[in-house]
Parts: C-alpha cells; sequence; structure tokens
C-alpha cells in the first residue's frame, strides 16, 4: 500500500477546500469592488475635466473669434499666450495647449506629448478625450488628455490632466483589498478546518473505539443519541463489536475446552506409558519399540496442548506475568542444563556476569527452551547462547549452524505453524509443531521486549535468533546468586 | 504396611491409571471418586499423603483440602488443570504443600512425595539445636515451635520453612533457596509456594501478621528470619 500523504487526510482537505472557496469568493469580491471604484473615481475625474474643458474651450472659441483682424502676428501671438496663461481656468490642474495654425503652439505641454490617435480623432469629432500612459521619463503615469478642434478658426485647444493621484489612490486600494482577501482565506481556512474537526470528531470517537477494541478492550461502545444521523453508525459499530466479542470468546472458549478434555486422555495415557515404560524389560523387542514410539509422540502431543493452551491464553488476553528478579546468568545455566542440549556453552561479558532481570520466569525459560528446540531442528544444534546488557535492555542470543532464515522468512517463521524454508524445514522425522516460535514471539511481547532473527555476524552459516527484553525495575546488584 | 496415598480423582480412568502407576512406584494407594468418599476414607483411615484433583463433583477440591487440614498436619498435594491461574494460589491458600498439573508423571508425584515424606520425618535438620528467636522457640529434633511457652501448631512444610530460616537467622534467603531446600525443587519451582507458605506461617507465628516482626520480607531478595 501506498503511503499516504498528510493532504490527503480527511481534515486537510476540508481546511484546504474552505480556504481556497474563501480565496475565490473574496477574490472576485474584492476584484468587483476595485472595478466598481476604478471606474467611478474614473469617470467623476473625467466629468469634472470635461465640464472644465468645456468651459476653457468657449474661453478660447470668444477670444480667438474676439482678436482683432488687423493685429500683428506679434500681436495675435501675446494674446494667444495671455489666453492660455491667465485666462483659461485650471482648477483641476490641467495643463492647456494651444495650437493656432501659422502660430507656434502656446502652453505647458509640448504638442508631441499629444497622442497622435487623439489628434486623428479630431479630424471627425470636434471634441475628443483619451487616456494614456505618459512616457516613463515623465513618471509614467495616466494621464487624461482632451481636445477640440475649432474647425473655422483653424485652431486646436487641449487640456491634459494627470491622474497620478487618482491612480496611487488605487493602487492603495488594491494593496487593502489583496490583504483583505488574504485574510478571508486564512479564515476561511481556520474556519474550515475547524468545522472539519468538529464534523469529524464522532470519526475521531469511533476510530479511538475501534483502537481499543484492538487493544482487547471488548468493553468499548460508541454512546448513542450523539447525533441522530451518526446514531445508525454507532449502532451498527456496537453491534459489530458484540459479533466480535461473542465470536472471539467462543473461538477461546473452544480451544481452551478442547485443551483441558485431552488433558484427561492425555493424564491416562502418560499414567499407562510410564507403567509400560518401567516394565519394558519384560517385553519383546517389537513392543519395546513401541513403547519408545509412544513415549516420544505423547511427549510432543502433550508439549503441543501445552503450547495450545498458552496461546489460547495469550488470545484471551489473560496472561498475567509472575515477574520476579533474577540473576540471568545462573537462570540461563538451568535453563541450558535442564534442555535437549545441556552441552551448549553459555558466554558473556564479564561486567554482565551479576545482571539480573526481572520477568516472568516460566514464560522466559520457555522462550529459550524454544529457541534451543528450533535451533535442533531446523539449524543443527544451537553453538552458543549469550547475552549482554545494552542499555536498559538485555539482549539474549541464540545462534546455529543450520542454513540460516531467508530474508523473506524473518518475519513469518513467527507466525503460527509456519516453519523456515519450508522444504528444508520439513525433512527428518521430527516434523514438530509450529508453535514454538510464536510462543516465544507473544512471550517476548507480554515483557515488552523484541525477538528477531538475522545471519550469524561471524560471517558462518547459521541463523542468530536476538530476543531482547527490558531489564525491568529494580537496583543493580540487588540479587543473590541462589547456591 | 507401606505409605498409603489417597487419590481424590472423579475421572475413573485417570484415577485407576494413576493408582496402577504409582502402585508400580511402591505405593499403596487408596482411591476416592468424590470429595465425600475421600473425607469418609481419610476420617476410617488417615492416609500419609493426599492427592486431591481441584475439580470435583459436590464437595470441591478446595474445600476437601481445608476441611482435611483442619483434622492433620498430612501432605497435601493439589492436581490443577493448569499453573497460572489462582487455583494454584487459592489451593495453596486452602491448606495445600504443593501442586501440580495436569498431565503430571507420576514418577514427578512420586518425587514430590519422597521430598514431601522426608520433610514430614525431619531427617535432614536433625543435628540442629534448639533455637531461641524473641519469644519463638524452635525444637528441630522435636518438631516443635513454642511461642511464650505455648505451642504452635504447624504443618510439616511451615515447620520445615521455619526451621530453615532459624538455620541461620538474620540471613535473607531467596526463594530459589528455599524451594530447594523445603520442597526439594530445582531451580524452576514456583515462587508462590514459598510466598503463600510464609504467608500461612505468618498467621501463625506473628502478633501482627500484617506487619511482621520475625518473617521479613526483603523486597526483591527472599525472606530471612529476624533475630
Amino acid at each position: 500500500m501506498a503511503r499516504r500523504r498528510w493532504w490527503q487526510g480527511l481534515l486537510a482537505r476540508v481546511t484546504i477546500s474552505y480556504a481556497l472557496g474563501s480565496l475565490l469568493l473574496s477574490s472576485i469580491v474584492a476584484f468587483a469592488a476595485f472595478t466598481i471604484a476604478q471606474n467611478r473615481l474614473l469617470s467623476e475625474e473625467q466629468q469634472q475635466a470635461v465640464a472644465q474643458f468645456r468651459l476653457n474651450g468657449l474661453q478660447v472659441r470668444s477670444d480667438l473669434e474676439a482678436a482683432s483682424p488687423n493685429a500683428t502676428n506679434e500681436e495675435l501671438g501675446d494674446g494667444y499666450r495671455d489666453l492660455v496663461e491667465t485666462k483659461v481656468r485650471r482648477g483641476n490642474g490641467a495643463s492647456p495647449l494651444l495650437v493656432v495654425t501659422g502660430f507656434e503652439p502656446v502652453g505647458q505641454v509640448q504638442l508631441t506629448t499629444i497622442p497622435d490617435e487623439l489628434q486623428g480623432r479630431l479630424l471627425t469629432d470636434p471634441i475628443a478625450l483619451m487616456r494614456y500612459r505618459g512616457a516613463a521619463d515623465d513618471g509614467g503615469e495616466m494621464q487624461l488628455v482632451l481636445g477640440l478642434f475649432l474647425e473655422d478658426l483653424d485652431a486646436k485647444y487641449y487640456e491634459v490632466l494627470s491622474l497620478g493621484g487618482l491612480e496611487s489612490t488605487l493602487t492603495d486600494l488594491r494593496r487593502i483589498l489583496i490583504a483583505v482577501a488574504a485574510v478571508a482565506s486564512l479564515a476561511g481556512a481556520a474556519l474550515g478546518y475547524y468545522s472539519a474537526r468538529r464534523a469529524l470528531a464522532p470519526v475521531t470517537r469511533v476510530s479511538n473505539a475501534a483502537r481499543a477494541i484492538a487493544a482487547g478492550d471488548f468493553k468499548t461502545r460508541l454512546d448513542l443519541q450523539v447525533d441522530p444521523e451518526l446514531d445508525v453508525l454507532s449502532s451498527s459499530f456496537n453491534e459489530m463489536v458484540d459479533a466480535l466479542r461473542i465470536r472471539m470468546e467462543r473461538d477461546e472458549r473452544f480451544t481452551s475446552d478442547v485443551s483441558h478434555e485431552l488433558r484427561s486422555p492425555l493424564m491416562t495415557l502418560t499414567a499407562s506409558v510410564e507403567v509400560l515404560e518401567r516394565r519394558k524389560a519384560s517385553l519383546p523387542d517389537v513392543a519395546q519399540r513401541a513403547v519408545d514410539f509412544l513415549r516420544e509422540d505423547l511427549t510432543r502431543f502433550e508439549h503441543l496442548v501445552e503450547d495450545l493452551l498458552e496461546i489460547s491464553r495469550v488470545d484471551a488476553g489473560a496472561v498475567q506475568l509472575h515477574l520476579s528478579t533474577f540473576a540471568l546468568a545462573e537462570f540461563l545455566v538451568n535453563v541450558i542444563a535442564q534442555s535437549r542440549s545441556p552441552e551448549i556453552e553459555l558466554n558473556h561479558p564479564n561486567r554482565d556476569r551479576r545482571l539480573a532481570v526481572t520477568a516472568d520466569k516460566r514464560r522466559l525459560a520457555q522462550v529459550v527452551t524454544n529457541l534451543i528446540d528450533n535451533a535442533m531442528k531446523y539449524g543443527g544444534g544451537a553453538t552458543g547462547i549469550s547475552f549482554r546488557r545494552i542499555g536498559d535492555c538485555v539482549q539474549i542470543v541464540v545462534e546455529d549452524r543450520g542454513p540460516g532464515v531467508a530474508v523473506d522468512d524473518r518475519k513469518r517463521i513467527f507466525d503460527r505453524f509456519s516453519r523456515a524454508g519450508t522444504d528444508a524445514g520439513r525433512r527428518g522425522t521430527d516434523t514438530g509443531v509450529g508453535l514454538g516460535l510464536s510462543l516465544v514471539a507473544e512471550h517476548i511481547r507480554l515483557h515488552g521486549g523484541r525477538v528477531w532473527v538475522t545471519d550469524r555476524v561471524d560471517g558462518k552459516d547459521g541463523a542468530r535468533f536476538v530476543v531482547e527484553l527490558p531489564v525491568g525495575e529494580h537496583e543493580d546488584d540487588d540479587v543473590e546468586m541462589a547456591v | 504396611m507401606g505409605t498409603r496415598i489417597l487419590t481424590v480423582e472423579d475421572d475413573e480412568r485417570i484415577r485407576q491409571a494413576v493408582t496402577m502407576a504409582l502402585e508400580e512406584e511402591g505405593w499403596d494407594v487408596i482411591e476416592a471418586g468424590t470429595g465425600e468418599a475421600a473425607l469418609d476414607s481419610f476420617t476410617d483411615a488417615p492416609a500419609d499423603v493426599v492427592l486431591i484433583d481441584i475439580m470435583l463433583p459436590g464437595i470441591d477440591g478446595f474445600e476437601v483440602c481445608r476441611s482435611i487440614r483442619r483434622a492433620s498436619d498430612v501432605p497435601i498435594i493439589m492436581v490443577t488443570a493448569r499453573s497460572d491461574t489462582h487455583d494454584v494460589v487459592a489451593g495453596l491458600e486452602a491448606g495445600a504443600d504443593d501442586y501440580l498439573t495436569k498431565p503430571f508423571a507420576p514418577k514427578e508425584l512420586s518425587a514430590r512425595i519422597r521430598a514431601m515424606l522426608r520433610r514430614a520425618r525431619n531427617a535432614e535438620p536433625g543435628d540442629m539445636q534448639r533455637i531461641k528467636v524473641g519469644e519463638l522457640e524452635i525444637s528441630p529434633e522435636e518438631g516443635m515451635v513454642k511461642k511464650n511457652d505455648e505451642e504452635l501448631h504447624l504443618t510439616k512444610t511451615e515447620f520445615k520453612l521455619l526451621v530453615e530460616l532459624a538455620s541461620q537467622p538474620g540471613k535473607v534467603f531467596s526463594r530459589e533457596v528455599l524451594l530447594e531446600r523445603v520442597w526439594g525443587y530445582d531451580y524452576f519451582g514456583d515462587g508462590r509456594l514459598v510466598d503463600v507458605h510464609v504467608r500461612r506461617l505468618r498467621t501463625k507465628v506473628e502478633d501482627d501478621p500484617a506487619s511482621p516482626r520475625y518473617v521479613v520480607t526483603s523486597r526483591g531478595l527472599g525472606y530471612k528470619l529476624q533475630p
């Protein structure tokens, strides 16, 4: 399964959707507000400019018409200058320009700043206006230019008005609106997160309940009447838990009952086989061999039933560890001595010779015994057992000289009834049972430790089983060696 | 007449097989199929060792154990279904000296019986002197404990445990050592045997068993007899 990214979570997705939604909405509103404000301000400015331009136009016409036909060109030029500089109104700061054919243009702007397009338009319309952006060396501001063509007088009158002030107002407005949109998006994201959290709260409750149940707490139930729509989910969840609990209890009881029922015939068998063994010498050869078979398989049968019971206890969550504190070296010496390979050597660093651990002795003994048995079955016998303390943990290592465990099998061999290297594992007469290593894993898990298998570190063939246990709470050098 | 073992077991086949195996080991066996039959038999002719299955119809194993214990300090071995339930502790609390889990090997049972009888005959500490600790006066030879000159009634296991602790007053004995010396177990004996017997011993020798003066717990180590 591919790993899920954080943004694939429901909470993240809802939050992002809210943020994007509010960003879109606030952007539209901001854009509309800006456009409306821009048009409004521009048209107001323009109307005022046009009104003044019309008045000034009338002034220009009357002045030009009133000019004496006998005046010299010089006098006329002075009159034009006087008209442009003093008579026209410049209430809005517009710069006038008068161009009379045959005279130098007079005014505060150059004729070259008047766009050709406007001049062209004046060929058809007596009055025209347009906006344009001024050259960069003039500050690059937006300009409004108005033109009037007095055809009968052979004159043109222009006014150029800077819209720079208006533009900077609009720039400020745009900044404010962008900021507002950004804040609105953040607020949207926060709202989205909050409401998603609220909407997801029941899901969180369900997942917490599921986790509690997975941990074995079958009393966990979801409360009803939290939300009528969620009650459907809650009640089917509760029904599922009930069904699961009943089924698990039935399975557990079955395993437990079967094991108990098996104990009675096993007891009779054990006692009877023992009588046979005592009298073995008086039996014919073939019967003696039969008794040996009986003995061996009876032992295996007993172990199988014991392991099954142990597993069913673990499954039922009914295991109580009987913790005690003891010296590990002495413990392992005893475990090895009672195992099927009492000759195995025990190694440990000298500093750990008095290392004490707190654990369930019986279960830890079963762990080590099972590892030794496993080494015998599949690894040609254990070559050595060692332990050493690493921080707050102790590692117990059992190595063998078998073919090792294939990388793919290294997790699987701790499953029930599975065996390392299915082909290799089935060779020989001793087929064993596949519960030994799974019990090892369960016991170690109950102790809060880990178990794993690797290749031997010394480069030789063979498997290396490592059990790592917390040392447990006790004072160091606290344990007296039992004599 | 040899050592007599009363076997209380309701499953007839198991009872017959165990009886057969124990007789092979050289013991005299008296069978009882119910708790009532066991109590009647014990009243008529007390056995030397009693083996009780906890799961019995009618009077259960715990009750049989308590009844016999009230009348006698005979060694009692409980047979339980499994070792990690409270059955073990409950059985020991009811007065059992030791326990076995089904299915057990009759050879192992014989070894346990021998260990108990050895203890009951009080053979090992035979050369021990009389020990005085506070108000307690322990006479290993006579198998007797007196507190303020009044004789205390201990079972044989409790007595052996007390004598073991008294052999070196003040020295801490680990559970493993006590299991080996009192019960004859190897390294893997059940520490709860010691704990329950210490608890029972305290109810008899201490003024206040909740805060013991004599049999003191040494945390994480074991027990000692406070001199």
